[in-house]
């Protein structure tokens, strides 16, 4: 598989107020990341809150500028295609479809707008190419004209979607798209998804707390920890064989609906820690049950090979680069 | 078998009908259920189903335009469902507890976490401020928290998301209830928190034989938390039944549906197709008749123009549908 787009050793801080006569410090949502997406791919990103997998997510999309690193798409740099360039290849789908749509506008004229915006087709056409999207994510015509408040949460997550894929992006980036949902709605947009993936040829960056999902919908994962990628394989592989103590503990933690299990010991302690105050050496060590002397001290460089990446002192050193 | 005075929480025909402009909305329909000492009890149910009414009329905290209607609701033997104010004030946050979804709004911001959690303690218990500090910093240091008797003095935006759950089991426990309703208690948190808060509502409803309710919408969380089940489907109790048995032996459609909903790894082929329940919730709002899930059920039939008919099998498993066995 060829890599559609590129991140290199991508960083984003902010700048974080402390209050009235504090000053201020430097947040690293996202601290040198290097990963590639490949064309046809479900990759996940997964992580607790205040990861940076949004940030990353927000970077991809071309809608935040990296502090340091560059995004190339098919090698070429995003920020030589623009806004507009970028728009037309990549596309979001965002969690909550209650504050993503625009209340005021009728479902036909948010899927369209992407087009006018564009300047894609007379009125007439884009009203065609509405439609059919519309049908394609399940809605019928009826809906065209209704509005946001009128539909449920699926429905709109469903609008969502026909919006993302109106202009034909290759790429697809979903942040969450199915935590705002009911079980029986997350699984229904879960099968789309998946139906538009293969009828459309998409790419999906499939950002998610939910193990399971990402699980059943993935083909590779990533998984963060305070704004690097500690750990990066194929779902099989991540799930079968968990390499980074940090993953092993995510997936320990995952409760599947089979009663008699009881509840797992993660073996983390408490404290997800302070990501403005991140701690030395590997950022997970005060947590890590299988911590070694130099994990306080020093960060583990990232080790590639044919299983993918991790980031720990257990998974030796990547040989010194030249 | 448990002897009767087991029993914590009993309720038999639970409605609640809430106003609203279109008309009355029947948000709980006639349900029924207890739970005994030392038992949890998972409500589940998708958004709209009544879960969090129910709990919410158990405590008498139901919203202004909401009105409960029981034969029977009765804590520790008493019936409370026509019982006063004050009544209900000397049991609430005493005997009887809550643990809210938010713990950021379920906090008040304004002062520490030493404050509120002595206020009921010295309120019921007629305990000196020492006392209550003294018994608050034991429980906290039971919910894991460290350095406990610093962290009174700390106010709620100082604690991380899982720190202030903390912080609310602890409240929770502080007056040591019989009965502790804990509606979605770790939805707004990560896993790997979840994980943990869980374990220790487990272990301390344990050690302490505390009756809990627990409400969630996830069926991972009430496979392994629960000892029975009951499924809540448009403010009716479609099934109730041992844990094991409802997961293993579904019996009711909707009950079926969910559980097929969600990928499980070794069942669900991966990228492959997930279940899923056709239609949506009816209007509640209005004369409702008959099974309410009828429009969405693949096996529906004339007969389900008519209220189902309660079935029951030998080990309590209960559902409410025309088919002995939906599968």
């Amino acid at each position: 598989m060829t890599a559609l787009i590129e991140a290199h050793d991508l960083t984003r801080s902010f700048e974080v107020s402390r209050g009235m006569f504090k000053g201020k410090r430097t947040l690293h949502a996202v601290n040198g990341i290097s990963l590639d997406i490949r064309q046809g791919e479900v990759l996940a990103i997964v992580g607790e809150s205040g990861c940076g997998k949004s940030t990353l997510a927000r970077m991809l999309l071309g809608l935040l500028p990296p502090s340091a690193g560059a995004i190339t798409l098919e090698g070429q740099d995003i920020r030589s295609l623009g806004r507009k360039g970028m728009a037309r290849r990549v596309q979001p789908v965002f969690q909550d479809p209650y504050s993503s749509l625009n209340p005021r506008r009728t479902i036909a004229s948010i899927v369209a707008l992407p087009l006018e915006v564009h300047g894609i087709g007379t009125a007439a056409e884009r009203r065609k190419m509405t439609i059919e999207m519309l049908d394609k994510v399940g809605l019928p015509q009826r809906f065209a004209d209704r509005y946001p408040r009128e539909l449920s949460g699926g429905q709109r997550q469903r609008v969502a979607i026909a919006r993302a894929l109106v202009m034909k992006p290759e790429v697809v980036v979903c942040d969450e798209p199915t935590s705002a949902l009911d079980v029986s709605v997350q699984s229904q947009i879960l099968n789309l998804l998946m139906d538009l993936r293969r009828e459309l040829n998409l790419t999906y960056v499939f950002i998610s707390h939910n193990l399971a999902v990402v699980e059943h919908i993935a083909t590779r994962v990533a998984v963060m920890y305070l704004g690097r990628v500690v750990e990066l394989a194929e779902t099989e592989a991540l799930f079968k064989a968990p390499r980074h103590p940090y993953t092993k503990a995510l997936l320990a933690s995952v409760l599947t609906p089979e009663p008699g299990l009881g509840i797992p010991d993660t073996g983390l302690g408490i404290a997800f820690p302070d990501p403005l105050n991140p701690p030395s050496g590997c950022p997970f060590h005060p947590r890590c049950p299988e911590r070694l002397p130099q994990c306080g001290s020093v960060v583990p460089q990232i080790l590639r090979d044919e299983n993918g990446a991790v980031a720990c002192h257990l998974h030796g050193q990547a040989p010194a680069p030249h | 078998m448990a002897n009767s005075s087991d029993i914590v929480l009993e309720i038999d025909g639970l409605s609640v009908d809430i106003r609203t402009a279109g008309g009355t909305l029947h948000a709980v329909r006639d349900i029924s259920f207890s739970v005994k000492r030392g038992e949890t009890l998972c409500l589940v149910g998708e958004s709209g189903c009544g879960k969090s009414m129910t709990s919410l009329a158990i405590m008498d905290l139901l919203p202004k335009a909401a009105t409960k209607s029981a034969r029977r609701l009765a804590f520790a033997g008493e019936d409370l469902s026509r019982a006063g104010k004050s009544r209900i004030n000397a049991l609430r946050g005493n005997r009887m507890s809550m643990i809210f979804q938010e713990p950021m709004t379920a906090l008040n911001p304004a002062y520490t976490i030493g404050n509120q959690l002595v206020e009921a303690y010295c309120l019921h218990k007629k305990a000196s401020e020492a006392e209550a500090r003294e018994r608050a910093v034991f429980l906290l240091g039971k919910v894991g928290i460290a350095n406990a008797a610093e962290r009174l003095g700390q106010y709620p935006h100082q604690l991380s998301g899982g720190l202030r759950q903390r912080v609310m089991i602890a409240m929770a426990l502080m007056c040591g209830p019989e009965l502790l309703i804990a509606d979605e208690p770790t939805t707004a948190l990560d896993v790997t928190i979840q994980a943990q808060i869980l374990r220790l509502l487990a272990d301390l409803q344990q050690e302490l034989g505390i009756a809990m309710v627990l409400i969630t919408h996830d069926l991972g969380i009430v496979a392994r938390i629960a000892d029975r089940v009951a499924v809540m489907y448009a403010g009716q109790i479609v099934e109730e039944g041992p844990t094991t048995s409802l997961f293993n032996a579904p019996r009711h459609p909707y009950t079926q549906g969910l559980i097929e909903c969600i990928p499980v790894p070794g069942r669900t082929e991966p990228g492959g197709r997930l279940g899923v329940i056709p239609g949506v919730v009816p209007s509640l709002v209005g004369e409702v008749r008959g099974c309410s899930f009828r429009d969405r059920c693949t096996k529906a039939q004339q007969a389900c123009l008519d209220a189902p008919p309660v079935r029951e099998t030998a080990d309590g498993h209960r559902w409410r549908c025309i088919l002995e066995n939906a599968a």
